[in-house]
């Protein structure tokens, strides 16, 4: 049976992704990224096909995507966030139009056309506002860790307004807050809501249009799905469980096997070194 | 013949060390290779973009050095011109301004108005001649190749004047045989990149053409001697990739930081990047009339731009024919900010790739820009849409 790989070499984790002919996720695996990129991008979909009994060899094609995709250099291409997740997510659910990307250090609304393609997209400004990084760091200021936000903010009876969503200056805010004896379930539940604010604004920048699915890291914790409902009035489409994580990395692994097709029937043969 | 070497740094390198000195030459807004010149007794002459007969001055002694701005701030120079003009402008006047590099002798082109006046604005803040070169705007009269001749033979002689020697004939014949030389090399470079494209990235083709513009062209052939024949048994992976030419280069140049994003999205077998160093497509003749032969060369032995009107050459068909000769399957068309005959070009390719129905990316560029994440997002998606139907 063909198999390719989708590696999603992200800016907090890497994501590998093995992919049947069928479309099937076979196999997957999951690394912090670090800053040995190539070697975790290797390791990682190592681990990947290590729970298919595959080795690298039957690997047809092997694509890469995320902030790190350049350091794969083995790949046999590169593609950008935005075209991986598209796949990945119309794989998932075929009548999406709007995908919210929401990753440790960046933002992506994208709008699809009907065949799954990028139609637009925006991107969050450099900085770390309305990315996870925020609400890792407002965690921590109250002595949380990013695994506790989604715990924490379930507590919360109601969310309290973080007016300044920059990372840095957020942190005096905080304070400010707990020093008035706020709850700090409460200063996240509303870290959440700012976030989810500059996350709606992007998506209507590329004029967005239903169904939406909200897929990245930050989509772990069930508070931001929520939360994203409420602000656009709508019902939106979540991955179950990590696989929120792995879309990217999947779509690729699919994009993969498209590209086989494609070199297939135009009897084109695949790019060797 | 010039004895002199300004370029020491590529010598007993291998191909990575080689490449990586002319990254750091053309990086380096110094400019270092022409001040050893001077320092070694050189003269030099300045011309802007796009094309000059760089041999007449290689005839007279002197260094050609192809003014084509540079990645920095224009101090000095913002005040000369107006905010609603493009940057090469004021980048090739900041760099002699800021005594970056030193000149004996400048020279522009009527190719569009901002560049015409460079010689009045370069003539108010230089005692040395800042002169107009006039290339003819009707290249099929009668009498373009004899007029021509004649503005090259006034060059020469202002050449001549200011090294101080008579050009001869035989001086002018011996260096269109190294140019001879240098458009060869030149030729089997773009020749890599048309059919093997990933054992040469487009940043290091445009850095291995563009130094050319920076020493004595003995030296650029030297370089290009010892470095093709490395790249052509490189090993390098082949990576799938669409194929793709770019065309917007002619004039003001993409920064280099673009144009290595660009290259890490596409194979790009072709473009009009520095194409006035590339202008002349083939050997000209190295006996007769040397002025002739230059003129000759101009008109009838070109490639194209948005500022040469040849009505033999119209510019949306000799895109779709760069296109055609490279096996390219889509383009990218660039214009640089405030460029009016590069935005202009733009609506004539756009409606001759419809026509032909070839994919095309549209986007700006400027030599100072420094952000290009979102542009090199957009592209990538571009070529995705093409690799993934």
């Amino acid at each position: 049976m063909r198999i390719t790989a989708g590696l999603d070499v992200g800016s907090t984790y890497t994501k590998a992704v093995i992919v049947d002919e069928y479309g099937a996720m076979i196999g997957r695996a999951i690394a912090p990224t670090g800053f040995r990129l190539t070697e975790v991008a290797t390791a990682t979909l190592a681990a990947a096909l290590g729970e298919t009994g595959r080795t690298a060899n039957d690997v047809a094609y092997v694509v890469a995507t995320g902030s790190g995709r350049h350091q794969a250099s083995f790949a046999d291409i590169q593609v950008t966030d935005l075209t991986a997740a598209a796949r990945g997510v119309t794989k998932l659910f075929p009548n999406t139009r709007t995908i919210l990307d929401v990753g440790g250090q960046t933002m992506k609304a994208t709008r699809l056309t009907p065949d799954a393609r990028v139609h637009s997209f925006r991107l969050n400004d450099k900085c770390a506002a309305g990315t996870g990084a925020f609400l890792e760091k407002t965690a921590r200021y109250m002595g949380y860790s990013t695994e506790e936000i989604g715990p924490l903010v379930d507590t919360s009876k109601g969310s309290t307004s973080i007016s300044g969503v920059c990372a840095v200056f957020a942190e005096s805010e905080v304070i400010n807050h707990l020093s008035q004896g706020v709850a700090p379930a409460d200063i996240m539940h509303g870290a959440i809501v700012s976030l989810v604010g500059r996350s709606v604004q992007l998506m209507k920048r590329v004029k967005l249009e239903p169904e939406f699915t909200l897929i990245g890291g930050i989509l772990r914790f069930e508070a931001m799905g929520r939360v994203v409902r409420e602000a656009l009035k709508a019902d939106v489409n979540v991955p179950e469980g990590d696989l929120v994580q792995y879309v990217s990395a999947y779509g690729a692994g699919l994009l993969a096997q498209r590209r086989l097709d494609v070199l297939g029937s135009s009897g084109a043969a695949k790019a060797t070194a | 013949m010039s004895a002199i070497r300004v370029f020491p740094e590529w010598r007993g390198k291998d191909l990575d060390g080689m490449l990586h000195a002319v990254v750091e030459l053309l990086d380096d807004t110094e400019f270092p290779t022409v001040k050893r010149w001077r320092e070694a007794g050189g003269k030099v002459v300045g011309h802007f973009q796009v094309y000059f007969p760089e041999e007449i001055a290689h005839a007279a002694g002197m260094l050609p050095f192809k003014m084509r701005g540079a990645p920095i701030e224009p101090k000095h120079a913002d005040s000369h011109f107006g905010s609603y003009l493009c940057s090469i402008l004021k980048t090739s006047l900041e760099l002699v301004v800021s005594k970056r590099v030193e000149l004996e002798l400048f020279v522009t082109h009527p190719i569009c108005d901002a560049a015409r006046n460079l010689a009045a604005v370069f003539g108010r803040n230089f005692p040395y001649p800042c002169q107009i070169l006039y290339l003819p705007q009707n290249a099929t009269s009668p009498a373009a190749r004899t007029y021509l001749a004649g503005e090259y033979a006034r060059v020469r002689d202002l050449c001549g004047e200011i090294a101080g020697v008579t050009v001869t004939d035989e001086a002018l014949r011996n260096s269109i045989a190294v140019f001879n030389r240098n458009r060869e090399l030149l030729r089997k470079l773009y020749a890599i990149k048309r059919e093997t494209p990933w054992q040469v990235a487009m940043h290091e083709a445009y850095a291995l053409v563009a130094v050319g513009g920076l020493m004595p062209r003995e030296e650029h052939n030297e370089l290009l001697e010892a470095v093709l024949p490395l790249l052509e048994t490189r090993e390098r992976k082949k990576h799938d990739r669409v194929r793709v030419v770019f065309e917007g280069g002619f004039c003001e140049q993409p920064p280099f930081e673009l144009i290595r994003a660009i290259g890490r999205s596409c194979y790009v077998v072709d473009d009009d990047l520095l194409i006035g160093l590339r202008w002349i497509l083939e050997d000209l003749p190295v006996t007769g009339d040397p002025l002739d032969a230059l003129a000759w060369g101009y008109l009838e032995r070109s490639s194209y731009s948005p500022v040469q009107h040849d009505p033999r050459k119209q510019k949306e068909d000799m895109l779709l024919k760069r296109v055609r000769e490279s096996n390219a399957s889509a383009v990218i068309l660039a214009a640089a900010k405030m460029c009016e005959p590069g935005l202009e070009e733009q609506v004539a390719y756009v409606h001759a790739l419809d026509e032909a129905k070839l994919p095309y990316f549209v986007t700006e560029f400027e030599e100072n820009m420094t952000s290009y994440d979102t542009l090199e997002i957009q592209l990538e998606t571009f070529v995705e849409n093409l690799l993934f139907v």
